[in-house]
């Protein structure tokens, strides 16, 4: 066990554990939570009240309707098949791309539409740590549209993490092989008897439960003909275990032998202490901090062994620790994009983005949902921000306080506005040989493209209100500028400001204040008090 | 020693905006020379050391159409639409021609400026887009490397180096310049790289927000963050810096290099038409940044669009129009500044297509292809074997050229930086610079 937290605890500490195991919340967001006391706070985020399904899954995101999808799918590619038979290739061809193209169009609008849909429900629900600990499942278990192209698929398993949330991690892996994003992700259903396909036996050892040096090549050779026959099938959306394709012969993996199937060999690997180990310094890192003390990862790593994989005690032991709100930790963790973004949003107090700014932003800042780079997911901590990417939170946040992309005094000029985008965006990209639909001219595409976007924000930001500041700066505070500052400090930052950044706040409230503390000018507070290194640390 | 804010306000708020020394060295030039006799090149910091201009083909550029054999049988039988005859392109040599929207191009062959490196590829070739750009970038073709090879190198062997050293013209960083130390910038345009608030530039708030984006002048420098140290930890951040000195450290690049950026761009118009490309758009700032003399060793600009899986005739060509285009520019824009002999160009692209045509009068994703490598100090001519036409591997160009070997001569014989510690062994050099 980690030393404990008393369970007196601050108002800033209350901020710190929404944040971490949430995505942070406004001022009376945080009072209320303070108000439990840290046991009872910890416990109602463990346990929440929201229904799982509080905030319902776009409706071609059922599992019902993504089978049915696939079923219409099958039939009509053996219509095209049947009608294509007669023709020259050349024809054919043509005849096939027509005939799915409104398929990838509706594909593509999807899995904008999920990535909404998500983002959303992160920002609105009330039960923050199920969302949080779904984004950390999507990082752990990397599934990437760009590979699976299959918004419905991608969206069950998100459901998949959703329920799995702060359960059982051994359960979870068993579930994640018979994941059909996951078996077109990592090529296990192409896996079969006699050709087996490493891809899947390397990562759930290496990235997924032990880490690199706690098996051998031999290992996941023999593991790799365990994984074989496990298959997703296109007619139906179903999977299975095709016996016929699986290698039924005896495998020796971690120095047993038997004729082990895939879900054997994810047993074997949970017998082995690595397993709690790499998930409780994991969650540590997640939660917490970068490289975690080794008696603590001992310390988690056994609760976890003890609560057989259940997640949920090992969570309430990092929230219920005293470390979790030591120096080192709070205020110490740089937020990941998408930590970025709802949490500005909810300090605004605003419970919906203007159009196309999540998309457009997870694209600028570098964490598009449903798209980690690779199997290994997001690289965390400092990679996330390099001078672009600072200065594109920084005009982000100039956005959501102020209401526009357009640089003062230009035309059109928006930020970080690409004309010269790379090639892959927008167009769709084939991982593999097959050829994706013909994209209009490319680079007239890619400019269309941001400008559509960056013209649906501006627009957006037209009849978009934006934040309240009469509430969120009542007018009595205005004529007080360091309680202005002060306020707002506590809203953005949960703690109190160096005193040197407090009172350049101050001075610059000062000079504003002038005859009247205007909205526009309490923005333009905000977005300078935004505009810092300090904010990007949560 | 001066403090950070006394060297910005002599030179980013105050009067005088010349740039004579990047910013690190001042704060720890004493510990640079002191290394420096341990480094195996001197650091890299000047303003007339050898630029590189890393040019991205992306989506995959069909090889066989660029340099094309235009004599091979087994060429034009497997592109019966697709397929080059002698006339329709630029003889380079009695079996081979360059594309004919490249004639400024081949004049530079000629003069021997150009140098094609022909069958350019990695072994277990990826056809993904991302898996293959991401083996290039990093130059890692096991995929596992968080670094880039132009990272490592500005890590390597710019110690002490402006944030500057390294500039892409791109939205996103490419991967090639991931880097624990200094991972350069990258701008979309330099009007937009900046802080954009709501009032004008007199405003008081650039001066709040330039006060908030710069270490305390009281702080003493974090020696655990000093840019001399060793690498470790993960791309971005220097081991045992905390992540608030990082974020000061990058926002205090941001501020400066935008300040630095956007007043070269007013300053420096180029004189030389450019075309209307977002790739000649790219080389023209390019250029204006090397006029303004910044200390920028590596450029990385991108050309996008040879994805060409349908009707690739017209496209391709017109693509490589574009690209004749711009460079033509670009050099001719290098000459007038005086400064071409400070650079090379290098191509690239994640793959090559493959040999057969598609139905759709396309190619789909392939392997090895050819690159090129321009500028005065280049030594033209054709390098490496053109692949054979006959002997396939699964209906692909073997490549005969491994790409490290062509970043190994880049690196040693143009940045005279060794090259084994960037590419993690020793790749034979090629001698086209």
């Amino acid at each position: 066990m980690l030393p404990q937290a008393p369970d007196s605890w601050t108002l800033a500490e209350a901020a710190h554990l929404l944040n971490r195991a949430g995505f942070g919340g406004s001022p009376a967001d945080v009072i209320a939570l303070h108000a439990l006391g840290r046991t009872k706070a910890v416990d109602s985020l463990l346990q929440p009240g929201e229904a799982i399904g509080a905030i319902p899954l776009p409706a071609w995101a059922t599992s019902d309707q993504v089978a049915a999808d696939f079923r219409e799918r099958a039939a009509q590619r053996a219509l095209v098949q049947a009608a294509i038979k007669t023709m020259g290739p050349e024809e054919a061809e043509g005849y096939r791309k027509e005939a799915f193209k409104e398929a990838q169009r509706i594909d593509r609008q999807r899995m904008v539409e999920g990535r909404g849909w998500w983002f959303r429900k992160m920002l609105r629900t009330k039960a923050p740590l199920r969302e949080k600990m779904t984004l950390f499942w999507h990082d752990h278990f990397a599934t990437s549209q760009q590979k699976v192209r299959e918004p419905g698929l991608l969206l069950l398993q998100n459901e998949l993490f959703r329920r799995h949330a702060t359960g059982d991690f051994r359960a979870l892996t068993h579930a994640i092989l018979w994941d059909p994003a996951m078996m077109l992700y990592l090529d296990t259903q192409s896996s079969k008897r006699g050709r087996p396909n490493e891809n899947f036996a390397r990562e759930v050892m290496e990235l997924f439960t032990l880490g690199e040096g706690h098996y051998t090549e031999q290992d996941i050779r023999e593991a790799a003909r365990a994984f074989t026959g496990y298959e997703f099938r296109r007619i139906d959306a179903s999977t299975r275990h095709n016996k016929r394709q699986w290698d039924e012969g005896e495998k020796t993996v971690f120095g047993k032998t038997g004729r082990f199937t895939g879900d054997d060999v994810i047993d074997l690997i949970f017998e082995k202490p690595e397993a709690a180990r790499l998930m409780a310094c994991k969650l540590w890192e997640y939660f917490a901090a970068e490289d975690p003390p080794p008696a603590a990862v001992d310390a988690l790593a056994d609760t976890l062994r003890r609560a057989n994989f259940q997640v949920a005690p090992l969570l309430r032991e990092i929230f219920l620790s005293k470390q979790f709100y030591s120096d080192a930790v709070v205020r110490n963790q740089i937020k990941c994009p998408i930590q970025f973004l709802v949490q500005l949003l909810k300090q605004l107090e605003l419970d919906e983005a203007p159009r196309a700014y999540t998309q457009f932003s997870q694209e600028q800042l570098g964490q598009v949902l449903f798209q980690p780079p690779n199997v290994a997911g997001w690289d965390w901590g400092k990679a996330w921000i390099n001078t672009n990417t600072l200065l594109t939170r920084y005009n982000l946040a100039g956005y959501l306080t102020k209401g526009s992309l357009k640089t003062p005094g230009t035309e059109t000029a928006p930020p970080m506005a690409s004309q010269d985008e790379v090639e892959m965006d927008g167009a769709p990209m084939t991982p593999d040989a097959a050829p994706p639909p013909q994209p209009p001219p490319p680079e007239k595409a890619k400019g269309d493209r941001a400008k559509k976007m960056l013209n649906a924000m501006e627009l957006a930001a037209r009849f978009w209100k934006g934040p309240d500041y009469e509430k969120i700066a009542p007018r009595s505070l205005r004529k007080r500028p360091a309680d202005l500052v002060d306020s707002l400090g506590f809203r953005f930052f949960q703690s109190e400001l160096p005193d040197k950044h407090r009172k350049r706040f101050i001075a610059f409230a000062e000079e504003k204040q002038g005859v009247v503390f205007t909205n526009h000018e309490v923005a333009e507070l905000a977005h300078l008090m935004l505009s810092t290194p300090d904010y990007q640390l949560v | 020693m001066k403090t950070r804010r006394d060297f910005l306000r002599s030179t980013l708020l105050g009067a005088s905006a010349t740039w004579t020394l990047p910013m690190f060295v001042e704060r720890t030039f004493a510990q640079l020379h002191g290394d420096a006799k341990d480094l195996a090149v001197q650091p890299v910091t000047g303003k007339d050391g050898p630029i590189l201009v890393v040019l991205q083909l992306a989506g995959g550029n069909d090889g066989l159409n660029t340099l094309v054999p235009f004599a091979d049988d087994d060429y034009r039988r497997a592109r019966p639409k697709l397929a080059k005859t002698e006339k329709q392109v630029l003889r380079l040599s009695d079996s081979i021609g360059l594309n004919a929207s490249m004639p400024w191009l081949a004049s530079q062959f000629h003069e021997g400026d150009l140098a094609i490196v022909q069958g350019v590829g990695y072994p277990n070739p990826n056809r993904s887009h991302f898996v293959s750009t991401s083996i290039w970038e990093t130059a890692d073709p096991a995929n596992r490397s968080n670094t880039g090879w132009l990272g490592r190198y500005f890590d390597n062997d710019c110690p002490g180096a402006d944030p500057t050293v390294g500039i892409s013209f791109s939205k996103t960083q490419p991967e090639a310049f991931g880097a624990v130390k200094n991972p350069g910038i990258c701008l979309s345009s330099p009007e937009l790289y900046r802080w954009i608030h709501g009032e004008g530039k007199a405003s008081s708030a650039e001066e709040f927000f330039a006060e908030l984006n710069r270490p305390d002048p009281d702080d003493t420098p974090q020696e655990g963050g000093s840019i001399a140290m060793p690498a470790g930890g993960k791309p971005g951040g220097l081991r045992g810096e905390s992540n608030l000195d990082f974020l000061e450290r990058v926002a205090l690049d941001a501020q400066v290099s935008s300040a630095k950026i956007l007043e070269l761009a007013a300053k420096h118009k180029t004189r030389v038409a450019y075309d209307g490309t977002p790739l000649a758009r790219s080389l023209n700032l390019v250029a204006r940044m090397i006029a303004g003399r910044l200390p920028t060793r590596v450029f990385y600009v991108s050309h996008g669009g040879f994805d060409t899986h349908n009707n690739q005739g017209n496209t391709h060509d017109r693509l490589l129009g574009q690209l004749d285009g711009a460079l033509k520019s670009f050099m001719a824009d290098l000459k007038e500044q005086g400064n071409a002999d400070r650079v090379v160009v290098m191509t690239f692209s994640e793959f090559g297509r493959r040999v057969g045509e598609n139905a759709s009068g396309g190619t789909d994703h392939g392997q090895g292809s050819c690159l090129f490598t321009l500028g005065q100090p280049v030594k033209g001519g054709l390098y490496g074997k053109h692949p054979s036409l006959s002997d396939l591997a699964d209906g692909d160009l073997k490549f005969t050229t491994d790409f490290r070997g062509v970043y190994a001569t880049v690196l040693e014989n143009w940045l005279k930086a060794p090259s084994k510690p960037i590419l993690r062994g020793d790749f034979a050099k090629l001698g086209f610079v």
